[in-house]
């Protein structure tokens, strides 16, 4: 089973085709003109390795017009080396009405060589047969008349085939896309784990939270600690106020200013202060106010102080 | 119109939309995070708030803390009485230092103050406390 495209039209594209008028993605099949072949057998093992040493083999075979780019398989022991032009190829393409976009697929006629058990009959008085493993275009005239031509179908499609990369008019080619696809990923799985991250951030208090609630178990609910806490607030509040008011009142004794009464309890406070002279009284008023105490009133040597709590 | 002529830039842009959008959960993980230990660490002030406020005002030793209001003058001019949480002290003939010494005593105890009467009868000073705890 073929899952590289093969259900998709395999159209064989030689130098007599007619022009194409396609309205879907095909796949197709060069004949040997727009290739060039080598089959040799080298001792590597691996094929990255064959494909390292494929452009030094076609050294002065291809014509310099152009980059070129490598098919490399091993068949029957042998590594095949298939030198391509993916410019000629996508003008070839062009020639034949047929849009490189619209091409899913490249095979070469030389993947197929063992499906050309018989010619296969091109338009141009030409057909394409099977010599010696190797797949050539050869005149009609030459062939056997005995040996029956075959049609070339959809069973030619070999199981791997080749795409014309960055030649679609592609601002960007394969490989500078997926360097920049790589640093957007590594960045993106940066800010993803550094998002991770932040959640685990606030640990260290929820820990301390813990440790709270562990060591006074009357305040694990909240409801229990809102009433506990608008409790004590209340007395707390009402409470230093009372105070500070004592401190302040206390802070207005001194010398020719002596308290006289002082009366503080839930409602309010009351102080009246009994003053040696004018001044005195004067600057006790003074010293009053600045104590935020407002309400003042002077009588005679007296000076009565009062307000709410 | 293809996609395939563009896939290329496809794959570009997808991995820039992901970038985008995993730095926007960054961010949003970055305000999230900042606000939960925002709320967290408001949760753990007011905690111990209520811990400390408790502390102080629902002291179990300030009962005996109260007697010291009551050997701090001489008994013969005071006049005490504390039923349960509750405590009516009277003090008489005060001279102003033993005044100033009860009323900052009475400033740093942690009770409730329902009533401090303070009144100056020539040289020394009559007081009447009332609170609770």
């Amino acid at each position: 089973m073929n899952f590289m495209g093969s259900n998709k039209e395999l159209l064989l594209v030689h130098a007599g085709m007619q022009r194409q008028f396609l309205s879907h993605d095909v796949n197709v099949m060069l004949t040997p003109q727009y290739y060039t072949l080598k089959r040799e057998e080298l001792p590597v093992k691996y094929l990255y390795q064959a494909k390292k040493i494929a452009p030094s083999l076609f050294d002065g075979l291809l014509e310099e017009v152009g980059e070129y780019d490598y098919m490399v398989y091993k068949e029957k022991g042998k590594w095949v080396f298939i030198a391509y032009n993916p410019g000629q190829i996508r003008s070839l393409l062009l020639s034949k009405g047929i849009k490189p976009e619209q091409v899913s697929k490249i095979f070469f006629a030389q993947q197929a060589v063992d499906a050309f058990e018989s010619p296969v009959l091109l338009k141009d008085e030409k057909a394409l047969v099977a010599i010696d493993d190797t797949v050539a275009v050869v005149p009609q005239s030459a062939l056997n008349e005995e040996i029956k031509p075959i049609a070339f179908t959809g069973s030619f499609t070999p199981k791997s085939g080749v795409t014309l990369q960055g030649s679609y008019g592609s601002l960007l080619s394969m490989g500078q896309a997926i360097a920049l696809a790589c640093v957007f990923l590594l960045f993106a799985g940066m800010f993803f784990m550094e998002g991770s991250r932040y959640v685990k951030g606030s640990l260290a208090t929820q820990e301390e939270m813990q440790g709270l609630l562990e060591a006074y178990p009357s305040l694990q609910s909240k409801m229990q600690r809102e009433s506990i806490a608008e409790k004590y607030m209340t007395i707390d509040t009402a409470q230093r106020k009372k105070r500070e008011i004592i401190k302040s009142l206390s802070g207005l004794i001194f010398k020719g200013a002596t308290l006289s009464t002082l009366l503080v309890n839930e409602k309010g406070f009351k102080a009246t202060f009994n003053c040696s002279d004018k001044k005195v009284l004067k600057r006790l008023e003074q010293l009053a106010k600045k104590e935020n105490l407002t309400k003042v009133k002077a009588t005679g040597n007296n000076v009565v102080i009062e307000g709410t709590l | 119109m293809s996609l395939k002529k563009y896939q290329n830039e496809l794959i570009v842009l997808t991995a820039l939309f992901l970038m985008v959008v995993a730095f926007f959960y960054k961010s949003a993980q970055v305000t999230l995070g900042a606000k939960q230990a925002t709320q967290m660490q408001q949760s753990v002030n007011e905690f111990k708030e209520i811990v400390a406020l408790k502390r102080v005002w629902a002291d179990k030793k300030i009962s005996k803390k109260i007697d010291k209001l009551q050997q701090l003058i001489p008994a013969s001019k005071v006049k005490w009485s504390k039923k349960g949480k509750k405590l009516t002290a009277t003090y008489q003939g005060l001279s102003a230092n033993e005044l100033n010494k009860l009323t900052t005593k009475i400033m740093n105890l942690a009770v409730q103050i329902q009533l401090l009467e303070i009144q100056k009868s020539g040289a020394s000073y009559h007081v009447e406390f009332k609170c609770k705890w």
